[in-house]
C-alpha cells in the first residue's frame, strides 16, 4: 500500500466483539476438556528452560496450572491441540466491574461518610475496611450473577495455526 | 470539602501520574492496544493504588515516622505494595474463582508498576490526612485509567489509519503519546 491510498480493513463489524486468546488443551475428561493459556515469560524464555526442574510459586508452570479452564468439547479436540478461545468484550468489563468497581465504591462511600459524621483518621481508616469487606460481600453476589448468565466462561473458537500468536491479528 | 474537588482534580488532570509525572509509562504502551484491556488494567490499577496507598499511610505514620526508620521507606512500600497485590488476588480467587481466571492476569503486572509506587512516595511528601491521602492515590489512579483509555482508543484508529511503514506500531504511538501529553499540559494552567 502507498501513502494516499484509503486504509481497508477486513474487519467484520457487524460480528460481537470478542477478545481473543490462544490455550493448549491439557487433558480430555469425557466430554469436556481442560485448557491452559499459552503464556510466555522471560523464565520460559530461558535457554536451559527444558533442563530446568523448578516448579515452584510464581514459575510459570505453576500459574498456568492455577488458571486451567474447563470446556465443553463440542469440536473433538485432543490432548496437545492449540485453540482460540475467546471471551466478549463487554463481559471483561463487566468482570473488572464487579471485581474492582463495587469494592472501591463501598470503601470510598464508607470514608466519606465516617469522616463527615466523625472527622477522625482512625475511625475513617476502619470504616473504610469495613466497606471494603462489605464490598467484596457484594462482589460475591455481583460474581454469582454472571456466571448464572455465562459472561465468565470462555468460548471455544477455532484451531490456532502453526503460525498463529496472541498478536498476530 | 473545596479542598478535596481541587486536591483530586489536581491528582487527575493537572500532575497526571503518565503525561506529567511520567510514571507506569511501561504498561501505557503494553497494554493499550485495546480500549477493553486498557479498562481492565485501568480499573484493577485503581483498586490496587488506593488500597495499598491506605496500607502505606498506616505503615508511615504508625511504624516508619515514630521510630525514625525513613531510610527504609521505598523497601517497605514495595513489600505493602506486593501484599495488597497479593490479597487482591487471593480475595478474588476465593470469592470468585472464576472472576480470577477472566481478571487474573492484570494483577501480577500491577505488582511492578512504578506509579503504584510512585503515588505512595507522593503521598508522604504531601503529609496528608488518611482521607486526603486516599483521595489523592484514587483521583491519580482515575487520572492513569483515563489517559490508558484515551490513548488505547487512539492507537484502536491507528491500527485502521495509512501510517507510513517506518512509523508503523510503536513509532507513531511515542508520537501520539507526546501530543497527548501536550494537551494534558493546558490543565496546568489550572493549578495554584
Amino acid at each position: 500500500m502507498t501513502m494516499g491510498e484509503p486504509a481497508y480493513s477486513t474487519m467484520d463489524y457487524s460480528a460481537p466483539a470478542m477478545v481473543e486468546g490462544i490455550a493448549y488443551v491439557v487433558a480430555v475428561d469425557g466430554a469436556t476438556v481442560w485448557l491452559e493459556p499459552e503464556q510466555n515469560s522471560s523464565c520460559g524464555g530461558c535457554a536451559s528452560a527444558s533442563a530446568c526442574g523448578s516448579k515452584g510459586i510464581g514459575t510459570k508452570a505453576a500459574r498456568l496450572e492455577a488458571r486451567r479452564f474447563q470446556l465443553v468439547n463440542d469440536a473433538g479436540l485432543r490432548v496437545g491441540e492449540r485453540v482460540v478461545v475467546g471471551i466478549r468484550e463487554n463481559a471483561l468489563l463487566r468482570a473488572s466491574l464487579v471485581a474492582y468497581v463495587i469494592p472501591l465504591s463501598t470503601l470510598l462511600t464508607a470514608g466519606a461518610l465516617a469522616q463527615w459524621a466523625a472527622g477522625n483518621d482512625i475511625i475513617t481508616m476502619f470504616a473504610m475496611f469495613a466497606g471494603l469487606a462489605l464490598g467484596f460481600g457484594l462482589m460475591r453476589i455481583g460474581a454469582g450473577r454472571l456466571l448464572v448468565r455465562g459472561d465468565l466462561a470462555p468460548h471455544f473458537l477455532r484451531r490456532a495455526s502453526a503460525v498463529e500468536t496472541c498478536n498476530s491479528k | 470539602m473545596k479542598e478535596y474537588v481541587l486536591l483530586m482534580i489536581s491528582a487527575a488532570l493537572v500532575n497526571n501520574v503518565i503525561l506529567a509525572r511520567f510514571l507506569g509509562l511501561c504498561s501505557f504502551m503494553g497494554v493499550t492496544t485495546r480500549i477493553d484491556t486498557a479498562v481492565g488494567m485501568g480499573m484493577a490499577t485503581t483498586f490496587v493504588i488506593t488500597v495499598s496507598s491506605m496500607a502505606d499511610w498506616v505503615v508511615e505514620a504508625a511504624l516508619l515516622q515514630p521510630y525514625g526508620l525513613g531510610y527504609l521507606r521505598t523497601v517497605t512500600f514495595i513489600l505493602v505494595i506486593a501484599a495488597a497485590v497479593q490479597f487482591t488476588e487471593l480475595t478474588v480467587k476465593k470469592v470468585s474463582p472464576s472472576l480470577f481466571q477472566m481478571l487474573g492476569i492484570y494483577l501480577p503486572l500491577i505488582t511492578t508498576n512504578c506509579a503504584v509506587l510512585g503515588v505512595a512516595l507522593l503521598l508522604v511528601e504531601g503529609k496528608m490526612s488518611f482521607i486526603a491521602s486516599t483521595l489523592f492515590a484514587f483521583s491519580s489512579s482515575i487520572g492513569y485509567s483515563l489517559v490508558m483509555v484515551i490513548f488505547a482508543g487512539l492507537r484502536e484508529r491507528l491500527a485502521l489509519a495509512d501510517t507510513p511503514r517506518l512509523f508503523a506500531g510503536p513509532p507513531i504511538g511515542f508520537i501520539v503519546a507526546s501530543l497527548l501529553a501536550l494537551a494534558f499540559m493546558g490543565f496546568s494552567g489550572m493549578s495554584a
